[in-house]
């Protein structure tokens, strides 16, 4: 365990250099991937190139959220308030729907938990630009991967590469879905997730002593992750769709977003507010 | 070594280019440079889709000033735009690459590549026609046959010399992706055609069949991190060849091995530097170019800082590093922003091996030497060099105070960029191309 005031000194030394240039290419990154994303066949050595620069840069501000949050918060919080889920109903900042298959870890979520609740303690204003990198950078990895997919999307389905016409449709379908979710919130960063991470997480979460009386919303509520997905008709379309994906709409983010709350709905209701 | 200072400026343009050298078309700047075997034609592709041949003018007593001229030899149109309608995609025709094969007969032989499509031409001359048909005129027109009366043998009369390009091959719908590199094999029989992941290996006289001999499709697109950037035979091993990829890396292969060489026989890597160590050092370790020696010893690669010599036996790092521009160390984050940090520099070696050649920006070209570890910075322009001079070194100036002649980092021009350069297989002639000119320069032997 590192001590405080040494950490401390390590980040405060880096600090505004290093959180502009991160910045600076983070932003100069999701341009570009914008722009590739308009063009009908984006060079394939350049968008591997910006969406390894994109990944690097998400690493390293994990990096440094776990040293902080290392630091600052030496045991994780039980309950998890901060977890109510609060869906915008607005359109999320990021339409991005075209790829996003960039898988997050447990380990990551907690992470990001980490920083929601640290967030109302000092270094107030770091720690939310931070959770606002990260959360951009969720829904821009995920997209990341479209530079690779979109325009191959036809290709791949039409030059016989029978190994690779569609993606699993399932797992897209999931994380297409959850992608959306973050949007304004830092705690809606952690539901960027995939989704069966998601409710894995919000399942564990309750308290679950509450609901011994009520074995029967337990039993009725101790679905998994895959069921509940099943709930959202999105994932039974067929993956065609995903070829057509570079073109991303309002319509389809604030439909997927309801999707989301109509799940969550099916969860709260099932246990009641104490 | 004295080829440093002294070279002559030839400046040529594409001569169907009606325009002055300040405004330019977007198709006539050229995308790709390369001698001969023998040096004695040059060839360069452009934008447009088109080839300029270059032949150098024979010595002659009468005018001993104009050895070693270049003198435009054949003009052609290899590729044209086409549009793939099953994917909704144009398909450009700006020539990657050029390489030529070694002469045979009377004809030379080039093959060209666009992004999906390599063709082989044939460049020949026809200095002779026949005269003296019988059942047609001069002009062609069919004669009246009962204007015939006796026959006669057509004779070969002289003409001026014609040069004519002829599609022999062409080579098509291998490549999902888009082609980066040609190499023909030492055994002259079989060349490969290199994109993003795969690399084809093709007979030069078989169209409809080619073989896949590297593969480095992931199953899962998502989890494309490495694409590969050239590829190259090795100078007389036909069974070996390179390549290069955008995380740094060099396999060469062995195709006795296995008829797919997805595991390479060596790999060469150098350890990341952690002092250097940034947002962009997997961009700029990135090799936009790889060439053999001519002995074949020795690995040149090009990213986007440096020059790296390797030695063939050695893996672990490069024998020599040379430094391009290092000075660009410091503005890469505008570099990337403005898409700079993605040009692509080809690298060349002189013809013993003992110097190297690429370009920078400003329309400056590099040359190192090898042995003597001396570096020069030349530039390509035409203010800059009237014919006949001798080319001044420049330097670019770090910081500090700056010298008269010296130019500042923040002076230079980022779109006048030397991507594309080449080196005469025996003599000290060089071309470089700058943008729609090419310059060939010359050492000049008293």
């Amino acid at each position: 365990m590192v001590a405080k005031g040494q950490k401390r000194k390590l980040l405060e030394g880096r600090g505004g250099a290093w959180e502009s240039q991160l910045q600076s290419v983070l932003d100069i990154s999701m341009e570009k991937f914008h722009r590739d994303q308009a063009l009908v066949e984006p060079s394939l050595l350049r968008s591997v190139l910006i969406s390894n620069t994109l990944r690097q840069v998400q690493s390293e501000v994990r990096a440094q959220v776990e040293s902080l949050s290392s630091v600052k918060m030496p045991s994780k919080p039980q309950t998890h308030s901060g977890l109510e889920p609060d869906f915008p109903s607005g359109s999320p900042s990021s339409t991005e729907h075209n790829a996003p298959l960039f898988s997050l870890n447990d380990e990551n979520s907690n992470t990001e938990e980490d920083v929601m609740a640290w967030t109302s303690e000092e270094d107030f204003s770091l720690s939310s630009a931070i959770s606002v990198i990260l959360k951009d950078l969720d829904t821009v990895i995920d997209a990341g991967q479209g530079p690779p997919r979109a325009p191959l999307g036809s290709v791949e389905n039409l030059t016989g590469d029978a190994r690779h016409t569609q993606y699993p449709p399932s797992s897209s379908r999931t994380e297409r879905a959850s992608n959306v979710v973050p949007s304004v919130k830092s705690e809606a960063a952690c539901l960027g997730c995939p989704q069966d991470v998601v409710l894995e997480k919000l399942l564990l979460d309750i308290d679950t002593s509450v609901f011994e009386p009520e074995v029967n919303l337990l039993q009725g509520f101790s679905v998994t992750a895959d069921d509940l997905v099943k709930y959202l008709p999105s994932l039974s379309k067929s993956p065609s769709a995903s070829s057509s994906s570079s073109s991303s709409s309002h319509g389809q983010a604030t439909w997927e977003i309801q999707e989301i709350e109509h799940v969550m709905d099916i969860l709260m209701r099932t246990y009641p507010q104490s | 070594m004295k080829c440093f200072s002294r070279y002559l400026p030839y400046i040529f343009r594409p001569p169907s280019s009606l325009l002055s050298s300040s405004c330019h078309t977007e198709a006539d700047i050229i995308s790709t440079v390369e001698f001969n075997p023998t040096g004695e034609l040059l060839a360069t592709g452009d934008k447009g889709g088109r080839v300029v041949v270059f032949q150098r003018e024979q010595e002659s007593k009468n005018h001993p000033h104009r050895r070693g001229e270049y003198n435009v030899y054949s003009t052609f149109q290899s590729h044209e735009p086409e549009f793939d309608y099953l994917k909704s995609l144009e398909i450009e025709e700006k020539i990657n690459k050029i390489r030529w094969l070694p002469q045979q007969n009377a004809a030379y032989f080039l093959l060209s590549t666009n992004d999906k499509t390599v063709k082989l031409w044939k460049i020949s001359e026809r200095d002779k026609r026949p005269e003296g048909y019988n059942l047609k005129d001069e002009d062609g027109r069919i004669r009246d046959p009962t204007t015939i009366t006796a026959l006669r043998v057509p004779v070969l009369r002289p003409m001026d010399l014609m040069v004519e390009a002829t599609p022999r091959r062409i080579f098509s719908n291998a490549h999902t992706y888009h082609i980066n590199s040609i190499s023909v094999n030492s055994d002259y029989e079989t060349y490969m055609s290199t994109d993003d992941l795969r690399i084809n290996l093709w007979n030069l006289e078989i169209t409809n069949r080619s073989f896949n001999i590297v593969d480095i499709k992931p199953a899962n697109m998502e989890e494309l991190t490495e694409v590969i950037t050239a590829a190259e035979f090795h100078p007389n091993q036909c069974n070996t060849f390179v390549y290069s990829s955008s995380k740094g890396s060099i396999r060469l292969c062995d195709m006795r091995t296995s008829a797919l060489c997805d595991n390479h026989s060596k790999l060469f890597e150098e350890p990341e530097d952690p002092s250097n160590r940034s947002f962009f050092s997997e961009i700029i370790s990135s090799i936009s170019d790889v060439k053999f020696s001519h002995s074949g010893r020795y690995l040149m690669t090009r990213d986007y800082l440096t020059v790296k010599v390797w030695d063939v036996n050695m893996e672990s790092k490069p024998l020599e590093t040379y430094q391009v521009h290092d000075y660009l160390r410091s503005k890469l984050c505008s570099l990337y922003e403005n898409d700079c940090i993605f040009d692509k520099f080809e690298c060349v070696w002189n013809g013993t091996d003992s110097v190297l050649m690429t370009g920078s920006y400003n329309n400056f070209f590099r040359m190192f030497d090898r042995n003597t570890k001396r570096d020069v910075t030349l530039e390509a322009s035409r203010e800059n060099s009237k014919p006949r001079a001798i080319l001044k070194p420049r330097k670019v100036c770090v910081g500090g105070k700056r010298r008269k002649d010296e130019i500042s980092v923040d002076s230079l021009d980022f779109s006048k960029k030397i991507l594309h350069t080449a080196w005469h297989p025996y003599e000290n002639i060089i071309a470089v191309a700058a943008t729609n000119n090419l310059y060939i320069f010359q050492d000049k032997v008293n």
